[in-house]
């Protein structure tokens, strides 16, 4: 039996905290989508999805300059991460996380080495190739729900991933 | 907020932000950490479940840094209109600044 409660507002200050259960108490009830798990985790391909504002240094940066004209807005669109994306690699754009710990080390954020050390010792099927990250920070979310989820979605049907694993910031 | 949103399965974790599986370096840490939140996903049957993971950070939630060391816009904006502030509590996201 597991006691441990996790208490999720423990880092941000009070008014923050207000904010956030407001947000909460305005969410109408939603569907849970459910889709049990297809066969043993050791048979599946794993994506890893990441909502701190992960690019490659090689791809478009995530806008946050457009952030900082108008601060009630949030880039919604996603880059594509590859399962061999080191932090010497990337760069985190999300300009309300701390950036230095997954810039020193991805796994903070996007544990793309220590998945493939589960492929390796058998407790996962595969890494699938492509990973994911957008802007976590989004007051108004359409285009991130109606244009940039079905593309990564699109992306996992086409290789295959049985298993995603969406790490917040 | 994840479980408010109807996310299937939750794996709670009670880590700072920016370091949401483990400090840098920590490869056993983070192994822990991706391990379990796989094992929740194996274990959890219901749609919404929430699983609490047990970890616990080494530093107290005063002494982890996890904020930007430059407040994010947002934040320099209500600094300059505080009366906008209620707008952020009902996301009524001004047409015009």
């Amino acid at each position: 039996m597991n006691a441990k409660q996790v208490d999720s507002f423990c880092y941000i200050d009070g008014i923050t905290k207000r904010i956030i259960k407001s947000w909460i108490d305005r969410e109408p009830p939603h569907r849970v989508p459910w889709t049990p798990l297809p066969k043993k985790l050791a048979e599946c391909t794993v994506a890893l999805i990441s909502s701190s504002g992960i690019a490659l240094k090689t791809d478009i940066p995530f806008d946050q300059e457009g952030e900082r004209q108008n601060p009630w807005w949030g880039d919604p669109t996603h880059r594509v991460i590859p399962k061999t994306a080191t932090a010497e690699d990337i760069k985190l754009y999300h300009l309300h996380v701390d950036p230095t710990f997954a810039e020193q080390d991805i796994n903070c954020l996007l544990p793309l080495q220590r998945l493939a050390e589960l492929e390796t010792a058998g407790e996962i099927g595969r890494v699938a190739d492509s990973h994911y990250s957008f802007m976590g920070y989004n007051l108004q979310p359409e285009q991130l729900l109606e244009e940039t989820t079905p593309a990564i979605i699109a992306t996992l049907q086409d290789e295959a991933v049985d298993v995603v694993v969406l790490i917040t910031a | 907020m994840t479980a408010a949103v109807g996310a299937p399965r939750v794996a709670a974790i009670e880590y700072p932000f920016g370091r949401t599986v483990g400090q840098p370096g920590d490869i056993s840490g983070q192994m822990a950490v991706l391990r379990a939140t796989l094992k929740a996903l194996e274990e959890m049957h219901t749609p919404g479940e929430i699983k609490h993971l047990p970890f616990e950070w080494p530093e107290t939630p005063k002494q982890a840094r996890s904020h930007p060391l430059e407040a994010p816009p947002i934040v320099k904006y209500l600094q300059r209109r505080p009366w906008d502030l209620r707008k952020l509590f009902t996301r009524d996201v001004p047409t015009q600044l």
